[in-house]
């Protein structure tokens, strides 16, 4: 795993206040770096990063956040939409139970209720206080994006 | 001696019977399906609620632990990592070795990952767990699971744990790679016991050891674990961490689940009798998988 910044305080509000712009709401991270991928990963505000100065096999560290795209926007990984979706107020699609079902299998939908979403956007996929996901709102549908690994087979 | 396919049935039978005279019982256990809760994802009483029509009832010694219908693993809930589905006897290495926040974690052989995902709860996320596989296809499984489980505080590593580099670890969890004789229950480990294996484990197993007390710090305490009930991967290890290392045991106890005194002696082999603080799950009296658990610290 190749880190390719580590987040100070000032790159980190950064990424808050991108998804607040969002989603409306202030994630808690404590520790972030990013991978030569743009992708953002969360830690322990207790990993030191001097250790992979002796760690030099490591595989993964702390949990996929989500990728930095362009316009300030951040593509959430099934975690980060979890993270975020809980008190999520805006670019929220509600499902219900067979939607729900439909989306973690990778399927777009077109029945949902919107929570203040804004077309061609990022959303976060909910059904009831769960966060299952995330799409994009396009003309009548969500564009699923839950990755290949992630989608259940039942 | 190698015995071939099948030798299980009369040799790991009377090698069994030498340790406990109830031990034909095994066979007729069926161990229960069994989950963890994830507090990391979402309240126990939240998930509690949504599994309603799944749990058969709580565990009595792990307020996190249920016993559960067979089907529960196609739910979305399983899926968002709201439990994690894992044997009840294996939940003891952690809870025993007791992880607390802001500590330095060591899991020597993590994947599958339910004991690392299990102390990145216990330690709220905070803290440091370096989460050590040697197999590069258990491993993204591993990563896998601590993504699902949402435990931001692990650091997965590649290496063979014999050879990981010096570190001065709070605590270490060896859950050692064993024969699985605890699971003799199922064909498949029936079909793959035979006495050479337990020779080759124990050997590799003590080499293991070795390696965590060296990354171990002063006053550290560890925890050994297998699902081996074979007294050469069991107490004759502990023993060698004993005698070799000068390590100590210590005593620990659990509500709630019936577990027997380690042996102190094997055949022709007497152990240290500090080894009295180990401990067998034994299948036949909680309905779980077979299990050898030991604390340990370095002076």
């Amino acid at each position: 795993m190749q880190i390719k910044k580590i987040l100070n305080e000032e790159e980190i509000e950064k990424i808050k206040s991108m998804i607040q712009k969002n989603y409306g709401t202030i994630p808690e991270i404590e520790k972030a770096f990013l991978t030569s991928d743009d992708r953002i990963w969360l830690t322990s505000k207790d990993i030191n990063f001097s250790i992979f100065d002796i760690l030099k096999r490591c595989y993964r560290i702390g949990i996929y956040f989500g990728r930095l795209k362009r316009n300030d926007k951040i593509k959430l990984s099934m975690e980060g939409a979890i993270i975020v979706g809980k008190n999520a107020t805006r670019n929220v699609a509600l499902v219900d139970d067979e939607n729900a079902m439909k989306f973690l299998r990778g399927e777009d939908i077109n029945e949902y209720e919107e929570m203040e979403c804004e077309k061609h956007n990022f959303i976060i996929v909910k059904r009831g206080n769960d966060t299952i996901g995330v799409g994009i709102l396009r003309d009548g549908y969500i564009e699923n994006l839950v990755p290949k690994a992630r989608r259940i087979n039942f | 001696m190698l015995l071939k396919s099948g030798a299980y049935n009369n040799v790991f039978k009377k090698r069994l019977l030498e340790i406990a005279s109830d031990a034909e019982d095994i066979f007729t256990v069926t161990p229960k399906k069994s989950i963890r809760i994830n507090t990391l994802k979402a309240e126990k009483e939240e998930i509690v609620k949504k599994l309603s029509d799944y749990i058969i009832e709580e565990m009595p010694w792990y307020e996190h632990g249920l016993w559960v219908r067979d089907e529960i693993s196609k739910t979305i809930e399983h899926h968002l990592g709201y439990f994690y589905i894992q044997e009840a006897a294996s939940m003891l290495s952690a809870i025993v070795l007791s992880p607390s926040k802001h500590e330095f974690i060591v899991d020597m052989c993590a994947a599958p990952g339910s004991k690392t995902t299990q102390m990145a709860m216990m330690m709220d996320g905070e803290g440091v767990i370096i989460a050590n596989d040697v197999n590069s296809k258990r491993i993204k499984a591993l990563a896998h699971n601590v993504q699902r489980g949402g435990a931001k505080n692990v650091i997965i590593t590649n290496y063979d744990a014999r050879y990981m580099p010096a570190m001065e670890a709070d605590k270490i969890l060896l859950d050692a790679p064993c024969t699985a004789s605890g699971k003799i229950m199922y064909e498949n480990v029936q079909k793959k016991w035979n006495y050479n294996r337990i020779r080759i484990m124990s050997r590799k197993q003590k080499q293991l050891m070795k390696t965590a007390y060296r990354l171990l710090r002063k006053e550290g305490e560890m925890v050994y674990s297998t699902c081996s009930l074979e007294p050469e991967e069991n107490e004759e290890v502990i023993d060698f961490a004993i005698r070799e290392l000068g390590m100590e045991t210590l005593p620990f106890k659990i509500e709630g689940i019936k577990m027997r005194e380690a042996i102190t002696s094997w055949r022709e082999k007497e152990f240290d009798d500090s080894i009295k603080n180990c401990r067998r799950v034994w299948p036949q009296d909680n309905g779980t998988e077979g299990f050898f658990i030991c604390k340990l610290k370095k002076f």
